[in-house]
């Protein structure tokens, strides 16, 4: 193998040159090549290329969206001057890699620095035109919209695209905070208390209601009972009238005879008589007169 | 080689290094053949003193092709299930592979990376490890719409849809999905009220944030697909906890209250119905009654009236003795002839009442008679009486 091993070495030598002379642009890169530190050509589409060994050489940056997070929220105010701690994100994305490299010398830190600078200015002026409740609710979207329209604006001179803002976490300072707990706490009290005579008076409603009603069907059924009495004693009166109007003298003594045996009834009732009542006439002398009846 | 890539020959000069390789080994093999046919023998091969001419050379291309067939074997990959494979050609994007045993292009042609696809992952926001009582406050807490603070627990279950994007587009998609979750829900707070995220509005409230966030990382192109948000917690801060509590408390002090006075309702109204029917059942046996009686009365009046027709004056006198004989039957009675001598008459009448009352108390002892029981109810005897009157009045 003695005559292959230089031909070996030729190989390796060969292989050597051509991974020095051939480099590889992943998906998720840029590249931008150089000779002797002079700005060559850039590279946006993946695949293989060729460049000069030694002479040249390449430099690699980040073409995939990239997050742009804050550290600590800024106080800003908003146009009613409540003080806010707002805290966005931002995506973003380079897109013209020879302005990056030209005016960040590519590094990401700078560029980083540089947005979070702008959005954090843009951010600040469009929440200080609104007030809290636009801020948080209505205009938040817009707020988000325009700051990465500044935003994306001035990133365009680093070759960079701002794809998105977005506010992140919108956060009361802890002063104002304590008092819109106090408010809470309160407001939360209120309805409690609503709740709680709301509840009272519903509960008094259906008892009102039921009374109401027992009183209704009592009145009802007592109509309906005195009309039914009334109808029977009208006709126990007409039966009355129709029997005791064939005689009404001999009914004045029947019914005086029935009164009389009613009212005295009993042991107690104390009857002082005078024995010379007719009623005791044969007591005095059996003779003459109607024939005595049983007596004591 | 690669034979089984139909694009391999495109590929041009720039990625022409392996098979020319190959052809240069080819070539090379045959020249070393016709140079040192002859003086093969004196000649250290690999082969070890093998015997045969060719061999050395043979050991050589044998050594290439075990090399080659290495290096070929590199380009074999295993997809798990719920993954793709990413492919790779010089760095530009070729195919995604599903899952099963792959082979690639070896180094440095092609290059796999095998991703979760549709394993499911979850990122946890506002606590941690699982368990909500974790609590992340600088996560958790969301301004309202009306400018309450409410503390939202959630999780977001996501996998992919397009694990090229996910690979390509954005760097560390994952944290960009906690990023864009974390954003998602701070906006849909901030359009909702308190009270509506905190109680019915829970669902709708997940639904938003899945849809804001699904929209927000397909602008990114992330290729993540969230598969679901789910609230663990939607609480009122800790700080103002015990007012909420109460606020609760008295909603069901209000149904307590509601119900007490259905309650009530439900007792008075049917005892009312009942008395109702009672007055009514009464009022038809008075009626009853009333003119039974009556029709009783006047028929026995009738026929006494026919009899005293016949012989008014004996009735009469009969009818007369037998009532003094019921009333003085049953009462105390005391003859006093006045005109015999009434100077000096002592009637012990309250001794003569208690005697009789003595009596009386003995008589209740003793069981009723039959004509006693129809005066128990003293109403109704009042009635009738009254009833009685009313006729005899005519």
């Amino acid at each position: 193998m003695k005559a292959t091993t230089p031909l070996l070495a030729l190989l390796v030598a060969a292989l050597l040159v051509l991974s020095q002379s051939l480099y590889t642009v992943d998906q998720k890169q840029y590249a931008i090549k150089f000779q002797l530190g002079e700005f060559i050509d850039a590279k946006t589409e993946a695949g293989l290329y060729l460049k000069v060994p030694l002479l040249q050489n390449v430099k690699f940056y980040d073409k995939r969206i990239l997050l742009l997070e804050t550290s600590d929220p800024d106080r800003v105010t908003t146009s009613e001057k409540t003080p806010l701690k707002a805290d966005f994100i931002a995506y973003w994305r380079i897109t013209d890699v020879r302005k990056y490299y030209q005016s960040v010398t590519g590094d990401e830190e700078t560029a980083r620095r540089r947005l979070a600078q702008t959005i954090r200015a843009n951010l600040a002026e469009e929440i200080n035109k609104r007030t809290l409740h636009e801020a948080i609710s209505t205009e938040r979207e817009k707020i988000m919209t325009t700051t990465r329209q500044k935003a994306d604006a001035d990133a365009k001179s680093i070759g960079v695209e701002v794809v998105d803002v977005r506010l992140r976490r919108v956060e009361l300072p802890d002063e104002v905070l304590a008092q819109v707990y106090q408010r809470m706490e309160s407001e939360r009290k209120r309805v409690a208390n609503e709740l709680r005579s709301l509840g009272a008076a519903e509960s008094e409603k259906i008892r009102a209601d039921a009374d109401r009603q027992r009183e209704v069907i009592l009145a009802d059924a007592y109509k309906q009972a005195q009309k039914t009495k009334g109808e029977g004693d009208a006709k126990a009166s007409a039966t009355y009238a129709s029997a005791y109007g064939q005689n009404p003298e001999f009914y004045s003594f029947y019914r005086s005879l029935e009164a009389y045996k009613t009212t005295f009834r009993s042991k107690g009732d104390v009857i002082v008589l005078d024995p010379s009542a007719e009623f005791f006439q044969y007591l005095k002398q059996p003779g003459g007169g109607p024939p005595a009846s049983r007596s004591k | 080689m690669s034979l089984n890539d139909p694009q391999w020959g495109k590929r041009g000069n720039q990625n022409a290094g392996p098979p020319d390789l190959d052809e240069i080994w080819r070539n090379v093999n045959r020249r070393m053949n016709e140079l040192f046919g002859r003086k093969r023998e004196p000649q250290e091969g690999d082969g070890g003193g093998r015997p045969g001419g060719g061999l050395p050379l043979g050991g050589a291309g044998m050594l290439v092709a075990l090399i080659v067939v290495i290096w070929l074997a590199s380009g074999f990959y295993i997809v798990d299930e719920g993954r793709r494979g990413v492919v790779t050609r010089f760095g530009k994007y070729t195919e995604t592979t599903t899952p099963g045993p792959r082979w690639h292009l070896p180094f440095p042609i092609e290059a796999v990376e095998v991703v979760d696809f549709s394993q499911v992952k979850t990122v946890e926001i506002g606590y941690r490890n699982g368990n909500p009582r974790n609590k992340i406050a600088k996560e958790s807490l969301f301004l309202t719409d009306d400018e309450n603070i409410i503390d939202i627990q959630f999780a977001v279950q996501y996998n992919l849809k397009s694990a090229a994007d996910y690979s390509f587009n954005a760097r560390k998609p994952d944290d960009v999905v906690a990023q864009v979750a974390q954003t998602a829900m701070s906006e849909v707070a901030g359009h909702s009220q308190m009270d509506f995220a905190l109680y019915e509005g829970r669902a709708q409230i997940a639904t938003e944030t899945e849809k804001l966030m699904q929209a927000m990382l397909d602008r990114y192109g992330t290729g993540i697909y969230v598969q679901k948000v789910t609230l663990q917690n939607a609480l009122p801060p800790d700080q103002v906890a015990a007012a909420f509590d109460d606020a609760v408390k008295a909603k069901q002090d209000r149904e307590r209250q509601k119900n007490e006075g259905q309650a009530y309702a439900n007792d008075v109204v049917p005892r009312a119905r009942g008395q109702a029917s009672r007055l009514l059942q009464e009022a038809d046996g008075y009626n009853a009654s009333v003119t039974q009686r009556a029709d009783g009365d006047a028929s026995r009046f009738r026929q006494i009236l026919v009899e005293y027709a016949k012989a008014p004056a004996v009735t009469r006198q009969r009818l007369y003795l037998d009532m003094m004989q019921s009333v003085l039957g049953n009462s105390s009675k005391v003859l006093i002839d006045q005109k015999a001598g009434n100077n000096l008459l002592y009637l012990p009448l309250d001794q003569l009442l208690k005697q009789s009352g003595a009596a009386v108390a003995a008589d209740a002892a003793r069981p009723v008679p039959p004509e006693t029981a129809v005066t128990v109810d003293p109403s109704r005897t009042r009635e009738l009486s009254r009833g009685r009157e009313a006729g005899a009045g005519r």
